[in-house]
Parts: C-alpha cells; structure tokens; sequence
C-alpha cells in the first residue's frame, strides 16, 4: 500500500500552484486506491495558506523563518527523515525551479527513482513516457527502487478535486536539521517578477527574428495583455539581445504547454517546435509561407508581423466587444 | 584553485535520431558538446585565468565518449581530459556515480574545490547528475546559475528561480551547474586544435556499476507534424479562435 509524502511548496505564505495541484491529484488518485497521503511545507504562513487543500491525511508545517528560502540539502534532510518515520513510497514534488533542484538531490540521498516530466499516466503507472530528443523521441522509463519520486508540471487546464475533507495541519520542529555553518545560503530574492511565467501561461505570443527588432515587441505585450496571457521569445530573438533568457521557449529554452500559442515571426527549427509539443493549439504567422512552423502550427497566416499583429489586435477587441 | 569540469555530448541535430524496432539509432548522428557543458567548462577556464595555479580537469562519462570531445575540452584550455570508460550508462544516477568515482580516484582525499557542470544534457534533459553527483561527493549544489563571482575564500552566484533572480552564497567545496547567459564560450582554432592533439588523452577504467533507479523500456518515434490551416486575414483567425473559446481569459 502505497504512502504518499507531498512536498507544498511556499512563496510569499501561500502554496504555489503547482504544489496545491499536485496535492489534490494526489488525494484524488489515493482516494481512489485507499491510500495514504501526508505533506510537509516550510517557512510562516498565512492563515488562509491551505485553503486550496481538499482530503486526509496530515500536513507537517515547520514555521521556521529559514524555511521560506531553503537549500536543497537542508530541505532534504527533513523529507528524508520524515520519508523514513512516514514509511513514504512515494515523493510527489512540483516541478518549478526550486522543484527541480531538490529531486534529483532527494533521490540521491534515498536512493529512488525519479520519474519526470512524464506524460499522462497516474503514479501507479508501470512506465513513465517522457519525451526526449527535443520532442521527437518519446521513451518509456521503468522505476527499479522500490521509493519513487515524482516531479509534476501544472496541469493544464486544472483539474478540480473537491472533498468536504480536509487535512490536519501539525507543527513540525525543524530544529534538530538546521546546521550552525551552512555551505550555501540563498542571500536574496528581487522580487518585482510580478508578470506570469511562461511556463504557467495558458496563452503565449511569442516572437522570433522575424519581429525586426525589440521595440516591435511592444505589440507582441499588448496582445499578450489583451488576451491575459504571456509575451515569449526564440532563441534567436533572445540572443539578439530583444528579450531576456528567461522568456526563451525551446530547447535551451523552456518547455511550456499553453492552451494557445501565437508564433509571430519564428521559423521554427526544429530546437523551438520541441518547447512546443505540449501546446493544444498553435498559431503561426510567417512572412514565408514556406516556413517549418507551419508543419507545427494548426492555424497559420502568411504575411508580415507588422502588419498582421496590429491588424489582428483590432480584430479581437471587435470580437470581444460583440461578446 | 582545483577544477573538474564534466562535460558529455549530444546529437548536433536531434532529427538524426531515429527509433528501429522500439530501440534507439543513433548511427546518424554527428555529435558536439553539450552547450551547457560549454558554459562550465569556459566558467572554469576563466577561474583559472584569475586565480595562478588553478587547474582544470575536464571528465567525460560516456563510454562512446570519442576523442573529439576530449580534445575540444583540451583545445578550449583544460589542462587534462579524461574519458570516464564503463558499460553502457542506464540512467543518471549511474553517470553520477562513475563521476564521483572518478573524481575520488584522481583527487583522492583532498575533493576538488569546484566541480562544474552543465545545467543539463540537450538530449534526454533530465537535469539530474549535477545534483546527484554533489549528494555523492558530500557537497551543496548550487545551479543553475547565470552569473559567478569569485574570491579566494567565497562565491556569489546568481539563478532564475521561481519569483524572480535569486542570489546565492557560498563556500568552498561546491558543485554549480551552468546555464545559458553565464558567459560566451570560446572559439577554438586550428592552433589550439594542433596545440591539444599534443597532449595526452587519459582513458580512467570505471569499476563495476551499481543498478540504475530507472531503467530504459523501449522508444517510439514523434512527429511534430499538424495539417495547418491556412487563414486568408487577421479577422477570419480572430473569429475562430474565438469560436474555440481561447478568449475566455481576454480581459475585456
């Protein structure tokens, strides 16, 4: 019988997304299988922190201040005793930065399997299908430790899990895994990274080379706004120098999987489509008709940009006002 | 200041992979470095430039490794390289441990003060033997990191975390792996090439692996291919999408 532990976690006393995800598919799938679920978040709270949080089980909250930004060999001191005293089988972790840090650490230091990325399947899965090769292999992984661990995106769109349940929240005491040198510490956080990430958009506009310049992004933004989603950029526009790194989708990039892409100005090499294999739809608009982001597109215009962008703005705030 | 640096490589182009039978063929592919490794290794060449005495130490875990990565690693300025050689590797947690392996039987007791690697592997982007290396060799792990500074007794390193750039602090030993923006690696030419095939290539035997954690289980082919559908103008496309119910989110 498997024992799930949830690690929630925390950004500014809330439980990030991901993690308020993770945990109610995981209550959904252990109701299902008369399994058992605990949890662990670090760091103070706000009183309405689990509120997203439906079903059993019992969360273990340490309120120490150093928990809000924690590394990853302090945090996986704690996961591992508590994986040892739970008798935990399986380590559910969402996949952020500071997720995909910790994973492969934990599974280290328990000697588990990590499974991540994998596409659909539940945690009973026999085979985690991830795809590797830029997207254009998709293998199948078996888990040999008998403790796995796995890293999961958001869902897209959330799924819902409502119990009248709820879990019972008991103060954990970090104390005994603090260390009074610690090697790394994390000094500080610049916050004002208000905008969505790319990652969790579920509408991208995206522009390429094909833009002609940073300043032609300004359009990309007010589309992006009207439509409530996310401006990214390729490689190529990224190493013009027109966006920062952290809006590149693609291989060096990051992987996203919105419900509506909008690839304005991008060729498509094959190193871009390979971020975009889980994106639903797919819009391209290329001045070259020939273009491989059309292969990849499920709608595409050919013209340019400069011209389309604007034009197309107009044409949803029309449509919007009808509705 | 002692440097290991470990570095693999990946198909330069990902579409000359082809799946046979369930089973992986990669006898089409031409082969670089990893870019990511690239970042480490040009991070620990200029560590080494700033600090006399230091030396680098480039590692290759792959048994099909190949002196053309060596050499590169070389001709870049490593002061050794040296090809890792087991069996097949299954997974990461057995590249971690042929690495640490190796590292132990070239710095024994005394680890080295920094081990660099690349953010992750463009081929099977599992992000997983940095971290996993540093869990064996008993050092923190900061990574991946966009910016360096360095002085004799600490480091500050900067990351993109989750809410926004994160600055990190840290003391020797320490594993830090490299992403995209930490530097812009240098261009090898014909000189340093001939200069590197001087040098010796170091072949290190790995003792018998431990069993992976995950195991390989058989691939299939992708095609990213969709029917596109062509749209004559911006309106036509505004109106199906929104008949799709794309606008839902829109502000308005």
């Amino acid at each position: 019988m498997a024992h799930y532990l949830v690690f929630l976690e925390q950004r500014g006393g809330c439980i990030s997304k991901v993690s308020v995800d993770a945990w109610n598919r995981v209550q959904q799938q252990a109701a299902q299988e008369g399994e058992s679920v605990s949890g662990f978040v670090g760091g103070p709270l706000k009183p309405t922190a689990l509120g997203e949080l439906y079903g059993n089980g019992t969360i273990y909250h340490a309120q120490d201040d150093a928990l809000s930004l924690p590394s990853e060999t302090l945090l996986c001191r704690i996961l591992s005793a508590l994986v040892a005293e739970e008798g935990c089988t399986g380590i559910v972790i969402g996949a952020t930065a500071a997720g995909r840090r910790l994973a492969p650490y934990l599974a280290e230091t328990l000697h588990a399997s990590l499974l991540g990325g994998c596409a659909g399947g539940s945690l009973h899965s026999e085979l985690c299908r991830r795809y590797i090769y830029s997207g254009l292999v998709l293998a199948a992984y078996r888990p040999e430790a008998p403790i796995r661990i796995f890293l999961q995106g958001r869902e897209q769109p959330r799924r819902s899990f409502f119990s009248t349940d709820r879990p019972h929240c008991v103060s954990f005491d970090a104390s005994p895994f603090f260390v009074p040198h610690e090697n790394l510490l994390i000094r500080s956080v610049t916050s004002g990274n208000s905008r969505k990430s790319i990652a969790e958009s579920a509408i991208i506009v995206a522009g390429g080379r094909g833009m002609g310049g940073k300043d032609q992004f300004v359009l990309l933004e007010e589309l992006a706004s009207l439509l409530g989603g996310s401006v990214g950029a390729s490689r190529s526009a990224v190493d013009e120098g027109w966006r920062p790194h952290s809006d590149q989708i693609g291989q060096t990039g990051k992987a996203v999987a919105p419900d509506l892409y909008i690839a304005c100005g991008i060729s498509g090499a094959v190193q871009h489509l390979a971020g975009l294999s889980s994106a639903r739809t797919v819009v391209a608009v290329n001045s070259d008709p020939h273009a491989p982001v059309f292969d990849a597109a499920d709608y595409g215009i050919v013209g340019d940009v400069r011209e389309v962008i604007p034009a197309f703005i107009g044409a949803v705030k029309e449509v919007l006002q009808k509705k | 200041m002692h440097i290991a640096v470990c570095i693999c490589q990946v198909p330069d182009l990902p579409s000359a992979v082809a799946v046979v039978d369930g089973s992986l063929d990669l006898s089409r592919v031409a082969w670089v470095m990893n870019p990511y490794d690239e970042y480490a290794l040009e991070e620990a060449l200029r560590l080494k430039e700033r600090f006399p005495g230091s030396a680098v130490i480039a590692l290759a875990a792959a048994p099909e490794a190949g002196k053309e990565l060596l050499l590169k690693a070389l001709a870049m300025g490593a002061d050794r390289a040296v090809e890792v050689s087991s069996s097949t590797l299954q997974d990461s947690f057995q590249t971690a441990w042929v690495l640490a392996e190796a590292i132990g039987n070239i710095y024994g007791q005394e680890l080295p003060d920094l081990v660099l690697c690349g953010r992750e592997s463009l081929d099977l982007q599992n992000a997983s033997v940095p971290a996993m290396l540093a869990g064996m060799l008993g050092m923190p792990f900061a990574g991946p990191v966009t910016a360096l500074r360095a002085d004799g007794e600490r480091l500050e390193m900067e990351r993109e975390g989750d809410d926004g750039l994160e600055t990190l602090e840290a003391r020797y030993p320490l594993v830090i792996s490299a992403e995209k923006g930490l530097n812009i690696p240098r261009k090898t030419g014909i000189r340093q090439v001939m200069e590197a095939r001087k040098k010796t290539l170091e072949i290190m035997q790995a003792s018998a692996l431990p069993d992976p954690l995950v195991r390989f289980a058989g691939a299939e082919p992708v095609s990213l291919k969709k029917a596109c559908r062509f749209v004559e103008t911006p309106s036509e496309l505004a109106g199906l999408l929104h008949r799709g119910g794309f606008f839902n989110t829109a502000q308005e």
